[in-house]
């Protein structure tokens, strides 16, 4: 084979591996990143609903995996829990608040039985709001398990969505204080 | 060679069948026994312990120290005193884990479905909310065989553990399993 042909094919296969590797990187960097979300921080209360409408155990499901979520995705400075004193002095502080709006429990095994039978659904209406007041993101979210899984998994579910909800939001960077 | 493999499905099918079915009866013998909660019950962690993975079998114990759970690779205890809440609820699922799961959706003409009504199993959730040392709250979810979640609760709150709902005026919010 002719060498002086050689060469520009092996540059231009270097340059389409460089093009390539560039891309997947831009398409692997998380989304909405950036350091306005960074320089906030989050505390997370448990969801408010009247008494007998939500089973304890799902209320605390859903205060869990939404700490859990919140902390995989990066997208806060610190997640903090319902009453921590250290959140207290922390000057760029987000609260997210959820109020339940429908809980409808579901059955396992007349799920796995029908296929299209005995989901288990909980929506609640979700507002971030900052230390002043002021609302930020404001959003009816939903958790569903519909064909696999045990009926604790909708709040896993719903985490995830509210996760990616304020992941995907366009949170303004903290005013100076 | 065409009709041996519908016979071959039905003995399969018959064979999945029998061994679900004999599974039900031996967990039903087991959730039935004495409550042993003094000694430790077999329990699930389905989340909120710090450090420990979520479905991760282990035991539970109730001592004046605390709440303690003891599992092969870990074991952490919550205080009695930062106990805030305790309180227990019933539930169903389905036995046999991922592999059965996988198994029923094998199962040829629907036989998985019908698996499905033999493999489910009653079980107790004991659900505990508690405070760490700097005030961040914390939820626990057990779940464990029937009538161990109400012998845990009352050693719980004799031993000074608070409850938004007395053991006797808990109402029993069943999961019927699918019967209606």
């Amino acid at each position: 084979m002719n060498p002086t042909r050689v060469l520009p094919l092996t540059l231009r296969r270097i340059a389409g591996s460089a093009l390539l590797l560039c891309l997947i990187c831009v398409g692997l960097v998380p989304r909405g990143l950036g350091a306005e979300t960074l320089a906030w921080s989050i505390q997370v209360e448990p969801v408010q609903a009247e008494e007998g409408q939500l089973p304890p155990d799902f209320t605390l499901a859903i205060y869990e995996d939404l700490l859990e979520q919140l902390a995989k995705a990066g997208t806060f400075q610190h997640v903090y829990r319902s009453g921590d004193r250290q959140a207290e002095s922390v000057p760029h502080l987000l609260t997210v608040r959820m109020t339940l709006l429908n809980f409808e429990r579901g059955n396992q095994t007349e799920r796995a039985v029908t296929t299209v039978k005995g989901a288990t659904k909980v929506q609640v209406h979700m507002k971030i709001a900052s230390r002043k007041g002021n609302v930020l993101v404001e959003k009816d979210v939903q958790g569903t398990v519909r064909l696999f899984g045990e009926n604790l998994k909708a709040t896993y579910s719903l985490a995830k969505h509210i996760a990616d909800t304020l992941r995907d939001a366009s949170i303004p960077a903290p005013t100076p204080q | 060679m065409s009709s041996a493999r519908p016979k071959l499905m039905l003995c399969i099918l018959a064979f999945l069948l029998f061994f679900t079915y004999t599974c039900g009866q031996a967990s039903e013998t087991t959730t039935t026994s004495t409550p042993t909660a003094a000694a430790g019950v077999r329990v699930v962690h389905v989340l909120g312990l710090e450090g420990v993975k979520r479905n991760h079998h282990g035991t539970l114990t109730v001592q004046a120290s605390g709440l303690k759970f003891e599992a092969k690779s870990a074991h952490t205890t919550v205080a009695i005193a930062s106990i805030e809440d305790v309180l227990t609820s019933q539930d169903s699922h389905q036995t046999g884990g991922k592999v059965l799961t996988v198994a029923k959706i094998g199962v040829p003409y629907g036989g998985g479905r019908v698996l499905s009504l033999f493999s489910r199993e009653k079980v107790d959730s004991l659900t505990i909310a508690y405070r760490d040392s700097n005030g961040g709250l914390h939820g626990v979810i057990f779940s464990m065989p029937v009538g161990q979640a109400d012998t845990l609760k009352k050693q719980l709150v004799a031993l000074g553990a608070r409850t938004s709902m007395p053991v006797e005026s808990q109402p029993e919010k069943k999961d019927d399993g699918g019967n209606k």
